[in-house]
C-alpha cells in the first residue's frame, strides 16, 4: 500500500466525518457554540473582563458599630466609608441587633470597634476591631477580613485623612515590607488557560469516542471496516477532522476572550494554537483508546464526566499540583493534562517561549504517541469484537 | 378519576425505579456522582488544610547579618516552603523562578539588619504567579516568618531590641456559625449540585432514553393520562433525590462534617432543586432529543454552575455581570438555602423562606411550559 493511497483513504474518512457533522445540528451546536461560548462567557461573567477591576467587597452590605465614640473610631469609620472597598457600609448603634441580622441576607458582616479602642492606641498597645461574619457564604469572611486588615494595619488615628496605600505598602505587615515581584494576572487571563484546555478536552473526547460509539450503534463502523481502508487511515482521517474542528474552537475561544473580554495573552496566537492542538491530540488518542474498549455512547459521556472531574482534582486547575499530597500528587504527576495546563499557563500568562518548556512538551507528545499506539493496537486486535 | 390518577402515577414511578434498577450504568451513576464529588472536595480540602507543604523556593541572603540569618532560620523552619537552594545574587534567585526551578525567590537585601532597627526593613519576594495557590502560600510563609522575627526582636529575645513596629490594630474575626474556618462551607452547595446532576440524569433516563427505545409513544397510547405519566416520572425523581440526599448526608457524617438544621428542610430544599431542574430538563429535552447529547449538555452546564450558582464561591464575590446571572438562576437560591440550613442551622427564617419561595415559583412557571413543549414534540 502506497503512502498516497493511505493519505487518500484518510482524507476520504475525514470528508465523511465532515459530511456527517454538517448534517448533525446538535453536534455543531455543542462543539462550536455551546462549549466554547458558554465556558468563555461564564468565565467573563464570573471574573469580569481582563481589563476590568472590581472590588469584591464593595457591594457587600455590612454594618459598622462604634462602641468607643472616640476620635480614632470616628476616623476609622470615615476611612472605611470613603474607601472604594466598602460602598455598602452603614452605621449602627446596636451591636446585638446588627449581629442578629447576620444570616438573614440583610447584611453579611458587622465591624465592631470596642470600647477602649483609642485608649489602646494612645498607650501604644495593640487595639482590636471585631469582625462578625456570615460564614455560610463561601469565601466572603476571608475576603472581608483581608480587605479590612489592609485598611486597619496601617491606620494612623492621628491623621484625619489616611494616605492612599500602594499594594506594596498594604503588604507591610508588622514592620517588614514585602516587595512582591513577578507579574500578576487578571482572573480572566488565568481562567482563559483553563477554559481553553477544558473546552478542547471536553469536545474532542466526545467527538472521537462518542463518534466511534455512534458509528458502531448505527452499523456504519462495521461497513467502514469491510472497505479496504486500513485502521491507521481511519484513525488519521478522524484525527484530521477533529484537528480542524479544534482549530476553529481555539479561535472561537480566543476571539471571544480577546475581543469580548479584553484578554491579552503574553504569547503569539501560533503558540497558543500549537499547545491547544497538542492538548486536543492527546485527548483524541485517549478518545480512540476509550472507543476501542467498546463503550456505549452513554458510557462515553460518563467516562468524560469522570475525566473532567479528575482534571479538576488533580491537574492543577483548582489547586497547584505542588500542594497536592500523597497519592494525589502521584496522580497529578502521571496525568498528562497537568503538563498541558502548566504549559498553557507558562506561555499565555508568563510569555515563556513554547520551546523552553521541553519537559512539558516531551511528556505531552509521549503521552499522545502512547495513546495512539495503544488505540491502534486495540482497534486492530479487537476488530471483530467491536462490530459484533 | 382521582384514584386512577394516583394509581397511575404510582405505577409509572415504580416502572421508573425498576428500569433504573435494571440499568447498571445508570444505577452506578446515581451512586457514583455523590461519592466522586465528595472525593474531589476531600482532595482539594486536604491540600488546602495540610499542615505542611514542600513548595520549592530559593533564597538569596545579601545581608549576612544576625537579623537576616534569624529570618533565614524562620524561613527554613516554615512548614509550607522548602528552600531548595541558597544563592549568592538576586539575579540567580529571580532566574530560578523564571526557569521554573522554584515557585518563589526570596531576597534579603543588603542592610536588612540595620533597616530593621529603624523599622523600615524590606524583603523582596518574586513568585511564579501562574501557580496562584502556591504563590500565595510562599507569600504567607515569608509574611509569617517576618512577623515571628519582629515579635522576637521586639521582645528582646533575639538579644537586641530594634525599633520594630507591630501592627497597631488587630482584626479578630468571629464567624456566626462558631465553626473553625474549613472548606466545609462549600459542602451544602455540593449537595445542591448532586440534586441538579441527579435530576438531569433522571430526565435523560425518563424521557430521552424512553424516546430512543420507542417506549414513550407506547406509554402515551396506554390508558394513562399524560399528566399522570409526568407526575409518575417526577415522583420517581423525588424518591431518588431523597436517596441521594440521604447518601450525601451519610458521607458528610463519615467525613466528620457536623450538619446542623432541620433534616426535613434539607430534604425539602434538595427536592425543590430537583423539581426545578427536572422542569428545565424536560423543556430542553423537547429540543435536544438524543440521550447522550442531553447528558453532554448537562455536564457542560455543570462546571460553570460551580462558580455562577454559588457552589464553590459566594455569588457576592462575583463580578457585577456574574452576580446578575447568579441572581437570575434559581439554583443559586437552592444552594444558598442549603448553606443557611445545614451550615448555620437556621430554620424557616425570612432568607430561607425567600429562597424556597423562588424555587417553587420558578418550577411552577417552568413546569407547564416544559409539559407543553414536551407534548408538542412527542
Amino acid at each position: 500500500m502506497s503512502i498516497l493511497s493511505f493519505v487518500r483513504d484518510s482524507l476520504a474518512v475525514a470528508e465523511n466525518e465532515f459530511r456527517q457533522f454538517r448534517r448533525n445540528r446538535s453536534a455543531i451546536l455543542i462543539s462550536l457554540v455551546i462549549l466554547p461560548f458558554f465556558f468563555t462567557a461564564s468565565l467573563g461573567a464570573g471574573r469580569g473582563g481582563a481589563g476590568t477591576t472590581f472590588s469584591a467587597t464593595a457591594d457587600i452590605p455590612m454594618t459598622f458599630v462604634d462602641n468607643d465614640y472616640s476620635v480614632a473610631s470616628l476616623r476609622l469609620w470615615q476611612t472605611l466609608e470613603s474607601s472604594p472597598d466598602f460602598h455598602s457600609l452603614t452605621q449602627s448603634y446596636d451591636e446585638q441587633q446588627s449581629i442578629s441580622l447576620l444570616g438573614t441576607k440583610t447584611i453579611f458582616a458587622v465591624i465592631v470597634v470596642p470600647k477602649g479602642f483609642q485608649n489602646d492606641l494612645d498607650n501604644g498597645a495593640q487595639a482590636r476591631v471585631i469582625l462578625y461574619t456570615d460564614d455560610s457564604e463561601p469565601g466572603v469572611s476571608d475576603q472581608i477580613q483581608s480587605t479590612l486588615t489592609n485598611y486597619v494595619q496601617n491606620f494612623n488615628p492621628n491623621v484625619e485623612v489616611q494616605p492612599q496605600l500602594t499594594e506594596a505598602e498594604k503588604q507591610a505587615i508588622s514592620g517588614v515590607e514585602i516587595i512582591q515581584k513577578g507579574a500578576s494576572f487578571a482572573g480572566f487571563n488565568v481562567g482563559l488557560t483553563i477554559v481553553l484546555a477544558v473546552v478542547q478536552i471536553f469536545a474532542v473526547f466526545y467527538e472521537i469516542a462518542g463518534g466511534m460509539s455512534r458509528e458502531r450503534d448505527e452499523g456504519t463502523y462495521a461497513r467502514l471496516l469491510v472497505t479496504p481502508i486500513p485502521i491507521g487511515a481511519i484513525i488519521l482521517g478522524k484525527t484530521l477532522f477533529d484537528v480542524l474542528l479544534s482549530i476553529v474552537r481555539t479561535f472561537i475561544v480566543l476571539g471571544l476572550a480577546i475581543y469580548g473580554y479584553g484578554a491579552r495573552p503574553n504569547t503569539d496566537l501560533l503558540t497558543i494554537l500549537a499547545l491547544s492542538l497538542l492538548v486536543a491530540l492527546v485527548t483524541m488518542g485517549l478518545g480512540f483508546v476509550a472507543s476501542a474498549l467498546k463503550l456505549g455512547q452513554r458510557a462515553v459521556v460518563i467516562v468524560e464526566f469522570f475525566l473532567i472531574l479528575l482534571l479538576f482534582a488533580f491537574s492543577g486547575l483548582v489547586i497547584d499540583k505542588e500542594l497536592l499530597v500523597g497519592v494525589s500528587q502521584t496522580i497529578a504527576t502521571i496525568l498528562p493534562f497537568s503538563y498541558a495546563f502548566d504549559a498553557l499557563r507558562r506561555t499565555i500568562l508568563l510569555g515563556r517561549p513554547v520551546l523552553s518548556l521541553t519537559y512539558d512538551l516531551e511528556y505531552l507528545i509521549a503521552s499522545g504517541v502512547l495513546f495512539y499506539a495503544t488505540a491502534f493496537l486495540f482497534l486492530s486486535k479487537f476488530r471483530e469484537r467491536l462490530i459484533t | 378519576m382521582k384514584d386512577d390518577f394516583v394509581r397511575h402515577t404510582y405505577a409509572i414511578s415504580i416502572k421508573e425505579l425498576k428500569q433504573l434498577r435494571r440499568d447498571p450504568v445508570s444505577l452506578v451513576l446515581t451512586i457514583m456522582f455523590p461519592i466522586l464529588l465528595i472525593g474531589i472536595f476531600i482532595v482539594i480540602a486536604s491540600a488546602f488544610s495540610a499542615t505542611s507543604h514542600n513548595i520549592p523556593v530559593v533564597v538569596a541572603d545579601l545581608d549576612g547579618s544576625p537579623a537576616s540569618e534569624a529570618l533565614l532560620d524562620k524561613l527554613t523552619t516554615s512548614p509550607f516552603i522548602h528552600i531548595t537552594e541558597l544563592v549568592q545574587t538576586e539575579e540567580q534567585a529571580l532566574g530560578a523562578v523564571d526557569r521554573a526551578q522554584a515557585v518563589g525567590a526570596i531576597v534579603i537585601p543588603q542592610g536588612f539588619g540595620s533597616d530593621l532597627a529603624s523599622g523600615k526593613a524590606f524583603v523582596v519576594v518574586e513568585t511564579d504567579n501562574s501557580k496562584f495557590t502556591s504563590a500565595s502560600f510562599v507569600l504567607g510563609a515569608v509574611s509569617s516568618s517576618a512577623h515571628d522575627l519582629l515579635l522576637e526582636v521586639s521582645r528582646g529575645e533575639a538579644g537586641a531590641v530594634f525599633g520594630a513596629k507591630i501592627a497597631s490594630i488587630e482584626v479578630i474575626t468571629r464567624p456566626i456559625s462558631g465553626r473553625p474556618p474549613t472548606g466545609d462551607t462549600i459542602l451544602p452547595g455540593f449537595l445542591g449540585m448532586i440534586a441538579i446532576l441527579g435530576a438531569f440524569d433522571d430526565i435523560v433516563n425518563a424521557i430521552s432514553r424512553e424516546r430512543e427505545r420507542g417506549t414513550f409513544p407506547r406509554l402515551a397510547l396506554s390508558p394513562v393520562s399524560l399528566f399522570a405519566v409526568y407526575s409518575g416520572k417526577m415522583f420517581a425523581t423525588v424518591v431518588l433525590t431523597i436517596l441521594r440526599t440521604a447518601l450525601m448526608l451519610v458521607i458528610f457524617a463519615l467525613d466528620g462534617v457536623v450538619v446542623r438544621g432541620n433534616l426535613f428542610l434539607i430534604f425539602l430544599t434538595t427536592i425543590l432543586i430537583a423539581i426545578f431542574t427536572l422542569s428545565l430538563g424536560l423543556a430542553i429535552s423537547a429540543r435536544i432529543r438524543g440521550s447522550s447529547t442531553l447528558t453532554v449538555l448537562e455536564i457542560a452546564m455543570t462546571f460553570p454552575l460551580f462558580s455562577l450558582a454559588g457552589i464553590t464561591d459566594s455569588p457576592l464575590l462575583l463580578a457585577p455581570g456574574g452576580r446578575s446571572i447568579a441572581d437570575a438562576l434559581p439554583w443559586t437560591y437552592g444552594s444558598d438555602a442549603l448553606r443557611r440550613i445545614m451550615y448555620l442551622g437556621l430554620g424557616l427564617n425570612s432568607a430561607v423562606l425567600g429562597d424556597l419561595f423562588i424555587l417553587v415559583v420558578s418550577s411552577l412557571v417552568l413546569m407547564p411550559i416544559a409539559l407543553m413543549l414536551s407534548k408538542r414534540t412527542m
